[in-house]
């Protein structure tokens, strides 16, 4: 059984000891789009052969093992682009692979109970998942462009005006609400016959899904937007 | 309490399927009073003079009679509805809480009669205290979940709006559900409101 004994990593540290610490680990190589096979290496080693800087990825990690960010962080622009290219990689993860699983196991469920009760559970799923596909494709499409640009262009750059990053943080919402509603729901209150083993694949996936939520939006918020802000302070100044 | 029987009706016209209903209950562990209806209109009597706990229905009897049946549950919200399921009838299923077949064996039937028991004592329990929602809240609730804007919360009820935003977040606090949508369907999982009433 495993048991989650997650320790604030440091680069000295094996990656595989890291990952049996904290499985959820593999969801972080993925959207770096390192290999699980990480041999013996150090976290060190590791980040050295995919070009990754130390502090980002330890940092990163440790947000998956449950610390918080430093608050004096000093990312370089090439982070800073590998950060939208591990949100950009979060974010197909969420729209091909975990929100369809869920969406496939409530169709199941409902399928199995012809109950009202849970026809309404499948509208409220659809619902909220064309409200996170909304969210999703505004950050590729408007927000992502936008830093990228920022990281990239010279200051001249007129297209940039009609954004900045405190107008993307005022607008940006907690994905994963109603993702905790759903939760709430099936663990408290919505009263389904037997079916243990769909209900439990689909209680898993939401606990995985509602984590990596959590996870990126503290990067959007902690770690994407703060630096955002700096660099607009720097070439304003 | 633990001598109070449970008071069961069977609504069904074969003469056979309640007998051998009856011998079942009786020979169980369950201590109840069973009574016999041959249709809805009987029911209905039966309903007001007796204190029912639970419906053994043939479903046939439901049909064209919804106006009825609705009547009855909004009426007798603590009853408990158990299905003969024929095979042949889908109100079997959406109507009644539970179903059993002819062919089930005795033993299937008392489990699923029995829980309908315990249902019924933590249902009414629950209706004094929906994860300890006041009564103000559960006004509140149901206006949200009938789509009202807090202003016609405020209209309706007779309060501030300022006091509707707050009996709001206690109703988040409380059932740890934030949207309106989950909310409906917190309402309707503890019967606050009919599912009948919310259109899908
Ligand atoms: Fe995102
Ligand atoms: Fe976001």
């Amino acid at each position: 059984m495993h048991h989650f004994t997650a320790t604030k990593m440091s680069s000295s540290m094996k990656m595989a000891d890291q990952i049996d610490a904290n499985p959820r680990l593999l969801l972080m190589l993925q959207h770096f789009n390192i290999d699980f096979r990480v041999s013996d290496l150090t976290v060190s080693q590791l980040c050295k052969q995919y070009d990754i800087s130390e502090a980002l990825f330890v940092d990163i990690a440790n947000l998956y093992n449950g610390f918080g960010t430093k608050k004096d962080q000093a990312y370089t622009k090439k982070d800073l682009l590998q950060v939208i290219d591990f949100l950009k990689n979060s974010h197909h993860y969420y729209r091909s692979d975990m929100y369809p699983q869920i969406n496939s196991y409530i169709l199941m469920l409902q399928k199995n109970h012809p109950e009202r009760e849970i026809k309404l559970l499948e509208k409220f799923f659809n619902e909220y998942f064309t409200e996170v596909l909304e969210h999703l494709d505004y950050e590729d499409n408007v927000a992502f462009p936008y830093f990228i640009k920022l990281l990239k262009d010279s200051r001249e750059d007129s297209a940039r005006e009609q954004f900045s990053s405190i107008e993307y943080s005022e607008h940006h919402t907690d994905i994963e609400l109603k993702l905790h509603d759903l939760k709430n729901l099936l663990l408290k209150y919505v009263n389904i016959e037997s079916d243990l083993d769909l209900r439990r694949k689909l209680f898993f996936a939401l606990y995985e899904l509602e984590y990596d939520l959590f996870v990126h939006s503290l990067i959007e918020e902690t770690i994407l937007i703060p630096s955002g802000v700096n660099i607009e302070k720097k070439e304003n100044a | 309490m633990l001598n109070s029987p449970l008071h069961i009706v069977i609504l069904e016209s074969s003469k056979i399927i309640f007998e051998g209903l009856y011998s079942i209950l009786y020979q169980s562990d369950i201590h109840c009073r069973v009574y016999r209806v041959e249709n809805i209109d009987e029911l209905s009597d039966m309903l007001k003079t007796e204190n029912i706990n639970i419906i053994i229905a043939n479903p046939m009897h439901f049909v064209n009679r919804d106006k009825e049946i609705k009547k009855i549950k909004k009426e007798f919200p603590s009853l408990s509805i158990v299905g003969i399921d024929f095979g042949i009838m889908q109100k079997a299923v959406t109507e009644t809480n539970a179903a059993f077949t002819l062919y089930d064996t005795p033993e299937h039937i008392i489990h699923l009669i029995s829980r309908m028991d315990s249902r019924n004592k933590s249902l009414s329990k629950n209706n004094d205290d929906n994860d300890n929602l006041t009564k103000r809240e559960i006004e509140v609730l149901t206006c949200i979940v009938n789509g009202k804007l807090n202003k016609e919360i405020a209209e309706e009820l007779n309060i501030s709006i300022h006091t509707v935003v707050r009996h709001r977040k206690n109703i988040t606090t409380k059932t740890g559900i934030r949207s309106q949508s989950g909310l409906t369907i917190y309402a309707i999982s503890k019967k606050i409101v009919e599912i009948e009433d919310i259109e899908i």
